[in-house]
């Protein structure tokens, strides 16, 4: 597939079908994908992976359990939150994705960058393997809260940049079309240098 | 070429050819597929500042080696959790535009600056103060240096399993 296609076709995956997913591929896969986004010195981010059926039973636990905590939603919605953590268990791999903050600002945007950069070769390295994927942050309960970086073991110096839910699917969605970049478009250019 | 066989060049590894323009249009061009990234709640949070050589000289933080800088600007949310996707969805963006401009030979460096945070700077280039600049795309074409020190590929990854922790 063309580099060209492959980024326009790639589309965020939320239904699965049953079909494993090898974790060594998503290594190989993964190591592709940071070397495609040459850096220097010592990577600044780190990746969890759960993918046997009892490290997936853990995560499914860790995202509804802050739901479950709270015995008011876990009378009204003790339904919902199971077929939620059924949903989570049946995701066939998953990579929390976790950068090193770092007190310099400048620092700490260049390794949440670098992260997502690599995040992005990942999904299209996949999408070629028709391997498909959805980039998770919800907010609370289910992600974004301080019990589930306990839960996953999330460091004083480090921050949560997603979970990314991967698998193979039976189809891909549509497309929803993009703004032209012509309409995000400033130019600051010197009259005598016009060079379009 | 498929994405698993290609090797990034970035500009720093590149002799600079300093009579080769990088027009408008094929900013433009690589944008519009680039454009295609993920970004959550398809908020598309970017817009785009073209800067030419002729402009750049008065800006006296810029380099002045590159043909062309290509500024992203990300509109800001007050809500912490969507300004940090928005910046990620950047960044995916950026990361699109490397691996196209790439394909056609042309080198980039993703740089993030200290001023790009300074409130005189962003206005100068019209940013304002709704607004954050996430990176500054450096753009010129060039040769790879010959004998150039070879960079080492990673080659692990920190790498670990739910079940362990
Ligand atoms: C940083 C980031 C966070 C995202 N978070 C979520 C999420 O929490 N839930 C979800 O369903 N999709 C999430 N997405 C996926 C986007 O919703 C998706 O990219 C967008 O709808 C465009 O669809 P496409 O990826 O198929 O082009 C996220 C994407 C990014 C880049």
């Amino acid at each position: 597939m063309h580099l060209e296609q492959l980024i326009r076709e790639r589309r965020t995956i939320r239904k699965f079908n049953g079909i494993p997913v090898s974790e060594n591929l998503v290594m190989q896969l993964m190591l592709k994908a940071e070397q495609l986004c040459p850096y220097e010195g010592e990577a600044r981010w780190r990746y969890v992976y759960a993918g046997t059926p009892e490290a997936r039973e853990k995560l499914a636990d860790y995202l509804s359990e802050k739901i479950m905590g709270n015995k008011m939603t876990k009378l009204a919605l003790g339904k919902l939150v199971e077929s939620f953590h059924k949903r989570f268990m049946e995701v066939p791999a998953n990579v929390i994705a976790i950068a090193k903050t770092d007190p310099v600002p400048g620092k700490n945007a260049e390794a949440y960058g670098r992260l997502c950069r690599i995040l992005q070769n990942f999904q299209l390295l996949a999408w070629e393997q028709q391997l498909g994927m959805v980039w998770k942050t919800e907010p609370a309960p289910v992600l974004q809260n301080e019990q589930f970086y306990n839960r996953i073991g999330l460091n004083e110096d480090e921050r949560f940049v997603g979970l990314l839910q991967i698998g193979y699917f039976d189809k891909a969605p549509k497309g929803r079309t993009r703004t032209p970049a012509e309409r995000r478009w400033t130019a600051m250019e010197s009259s005598s240098f016009g060079n379009v | 070429m498929k994405l698993i066989d290609q090797v990034i060049v970035p500009l720093s590894e590149l002799q600079i050819d300093h009579h080769r323009p990088v027009s408008q249009k094929l900013v433009l061009e690589l944008l519009n597929h680039a454009v295609w990234a993920p970004n959550h709640m398809l908020r598309e949070p970017w817009r785009f500042i073209y800067v030419d050589r002729g402009e750049v000289d008065k800006l006296e933080w810029f380099s002045h080696h590159p043909a062309a800088h290509l500024i992203i600007v990300i509109k800001n949310s007050s809500n912490p959790m969507k300004q940090n996707e928005n910046i990620a969805a950047a960044f995916c963006l950026i990361q699109n535009f490397q691996l196209l401009a790439n394909e056609r030979e042309l080198g980039v460096n993703i740089c993030v600056h200290k001023w790009m945070s300074d409130r005189q700077a962003c206005a100068k280039l019209g940013v304002s103060e709704k607004e954050t600049i996430v990176a500054v795309l450096e753009l010129a074409y060039g040769v790879k240096h010959q004998g150039g020190r070879q960079r080492k590929l990673p080659n692990s990854l920190n790498w670990s399993l739910l079940s362990e922790g």
